[in-house]
């Protein structure tokens, strides 16, 4: 009779036999045998459909029996039956599952990426098995959407509810001039089917927030973070650590971008690096501030490049490291990143389990839908561009400021404004006097409402905030005045 | 709980540091009471992924099967399985837990920089969708 030599984990269930000898005249017998008469170890090696279980290999002295005639592989007295798991594993991700395939046009047009022994068909089908999300089709999102378009990844999802503007132009490649007013969404999958119709493209129309994010983000392996604004950096954040999955990071401001990929098992997330917000309005976003039209292609692409990668499972991945670049100096520098165990979302004790209020956190109010400069009201300590320009053309008597910039000013400004940037507006309020009628802009109206406060605290009666700024003024009074 | 005797234990630090880059993984020969494991020997097998091993590893079944008559000839049993995670963390990565085995101890051991950095064993489940920690003890 053959004899089966038991691991030791399952000897508890063989009373501490380390071999048992069986009848039987195939393999598939004497395991039959030797379950039935040790039940509790027929869970161990066969599922409950009694199939034997994935991770366990069957070797007839030193042959695995799917090499042989599998069950019915016969045996003899003397014959040695093993039970051998199949283990593997790695820090890098899974092969492929098995029912990807590649049709010849596939292979055609990766043949570039098929000849890359790192690459391989092996490889590009992961490319084909792997779910992306992109968060934001703007200037991160155009470069990451055209590339991994076109490198093969299966399914791409984009969660966008902008419309193309023309001031996206400069840096957004993936939305053509013949696309302003039209929905990023549309424009971005339209660029992305036309490079690689094999790609599958889910179109998600709407803010991610904490109501959705959960159930968008469920579906995809990886998240790319292309967002300008705080809370919903913390929202990709948090929703990827909760959900486990990796958060590949970019961020731009002028002539500087950071990379990193937060959020993977093992790895620190957003808020081991930056557990709070900055306060509100500390940092301006490319609206506020502005941005070189390349910088987003540059970050865009290395968070394509650490997606493919990760995917891939080959090279270093950004992992515990923040990628500074400067392209002004055209420096790449490196500052590593420590899992904080005190992390309040991915640290030991986790004082965050579920999505929270992040507008609130942030300190930001929630952006109501885009309130179109029309419908803007005029309130208490408010004027409205018409009635701006009705008192200038009366010849009333008053000081108006702008509180922008000097490379602001030189791009367009209001007749007869004194120029005190808002970073230096709180020196020069002894300048004024206090019972003068005080009129203050900017470009959209959010700095001259700051600068009139600083007013009002120091005792000034009659100070009011241009509504809608330039922007108004070039909507409402005189359209050749250029909107930026 | 796992209690890995200090021989065994830089046996298989050297090995990992000694793979580095690459993923290293061996057998863990010992005895076990049922509550307590206790590893007297680290055994070095081969890495027989093929493709970059910096990110992956593989245990050939054969060797395996050497590493289980290896015990028994010493009078020990096969305890586990140890692996290393090259600058990365010892976590039970969703690898490591579809090609994973519930009836082992998987001992993980992260190799920062080619240095020994921390290790933790895992104690996977059937359906290979979750690892629960193990006291490990070195």
């Amino acid at each position: 009779m053959p004899k089966v030599l038991i691991p030791t984990p399952l000897r508890q269930f063989t009373a501490k036999q380390d071999s048992v000898t069986v009848p039987g005249g195939t393999v598939g017998d004497v395991l039959n045998a030797l379950t039935g008469q040790f039940p509790d170890l027929r869970k161990q090696i066969f599922t409950d459909e009694g199939k034997v279980r994935s991770f366990v290999n069957v070797y007839l002295n030193d042959e695995d029996v799917r090499y042989l005639n599998k069950d019915a592989t016969a045996t003899a007295d003397g014959d040695t039956i093993s039970l051998v798991p199949s283990i593997a594993g790695g820090s890098a991700v899974a092969a492929p599952p098995e029912e990807v395939t590649l049709s010849n046009d596939e292979i055609l047009r990766y043949s570039r990426h098929l000849i890359i022994p790192e690459v391989g068909i092996e490889g590009q089908k992961k490319l084909k098995a792997a779910k992306v999300l992109l968060v934001g089709a703007g200037g991160l999102g155009a470069p990451l959407g055209l590339y991994l378009a076109a490198a093969g990844i299966g399914k791409i999802g984009i969660v966008d509810f902008d419309v193309v503007d023309y001031t996206n132009l400069q840096r957004q490649v993936i939305h053509s001039t013949s696309d302003v007013g039209k929905k990023k969404l549309d424009s971005a999958a339209e660029k992305m089917k036309a490079i690689n119709p094999f790609v599958e493209i889910v179109k998600y129309d709407t803010a991610l927030s904490s109501e959705n994010a959960l159930e968008i983000l469920k579906d995809f392996d990886y998240v790319v973070d292309g967002t300008d604004n705080f809370p919903t950096r913390y929202l990709v954040n948090d929703a990827c650590v909760l959900l486990k999955k990796p958060n590949v990071y970019g961020s731009i401001f002028r002539f500087e971008g950071q990379a990193t990929i937060f959020a993977y098992e093992g790895g620190p997330c957003y808020r081991c690096l930056y557990p709070e917000p900055p306060p509100p309005g500390l940092v301006p976003s490319c609206a506020e501030g502005g941005v070189l039209g390349i910088l987003p292609g540059t970050i865009g692409l290395i968070q394509a490049t650490e997606t493919v990668k990760l995917i891939l499972g080959i090279g270093e991945p950004l992992i515990g490291r923040l990628m500074l670049y400067d392209a002004l100096g055209m420096k790449f520098r490196e500052l590593k990143l420590r899992k904080n165990a005190e992390c309040p979302v991915c640290g030991d004790h986790p004082t965050i389990t579920k999505l929270i209020d992040y507008h609130q956190f942030c300190g930001v109010p929630q952006p109501n839908a885009a309130a179109p400069v029309e419908e803007s009201k005029v309130n208490e300590g408010e004027i409205d561009v018409v009635e701006l320009k009705q008192k200038m053309d009366r010849g009333d008597k008053f000081v108006l400021i702008d509180v922008r910039e000097p490379h602001e000013y030189k791009i367009c400004n209001l007749p007869g404004a004194q120029l005190i940037p808002l970073g230096e507006f709180p020196q020069h309020v002894g300048e004024f006097d206090k019972d003068a009628d005080i009129v203050i802009h900017c470009r959209s109206g959010m700095r001259s409402a700051k600068a009139c406060n600083v007013l009002r605290q120091a005792g000034f009666q009659h100070v009011r905030n241009v509504v809608g700024g330039i922007l108004a003024w070039s909507d409402k009074v005189d359209p050749s005045m250029p909107k930026y | 709980m796992i209690r890995i005797e200090s021989e065994a234990w830089q046996s298989m630090v050297k090995h990992a540091r000694e793979a580095y880059p690459n993923e290293c993984c061996g057998a863990m020969l010992g005895s076990t009471d049922g509550e307590t494991k206790n590893v007297k020997v680290g055994m070095v097998l081969e890495n027989a992924f093929e493709g970059a091993q910096a990110a992956r590893y593989e245990l050939r079944p054969e060797d395996l099967l050497a590493a289980d008559k290896a015990a028994r000839e010493k009078g020990m049993d096969l305890i586990g399985i140890y692996h290393s995670h090259p600058d990365c963390d010892a976590y039970f990565s969703k690898t490591d837990l579809q090609n994973s085995c519930p009836w082992y101890s998987f001992v993980v051991l992260s190799i920062q920089k080619g240095e020994f950095h921390h290790a933790n064993s895992w104690l996977p489940n059937f359906d290979q969708t979750d690892a629960a920690k193990e006291e490990l003890i070195y």
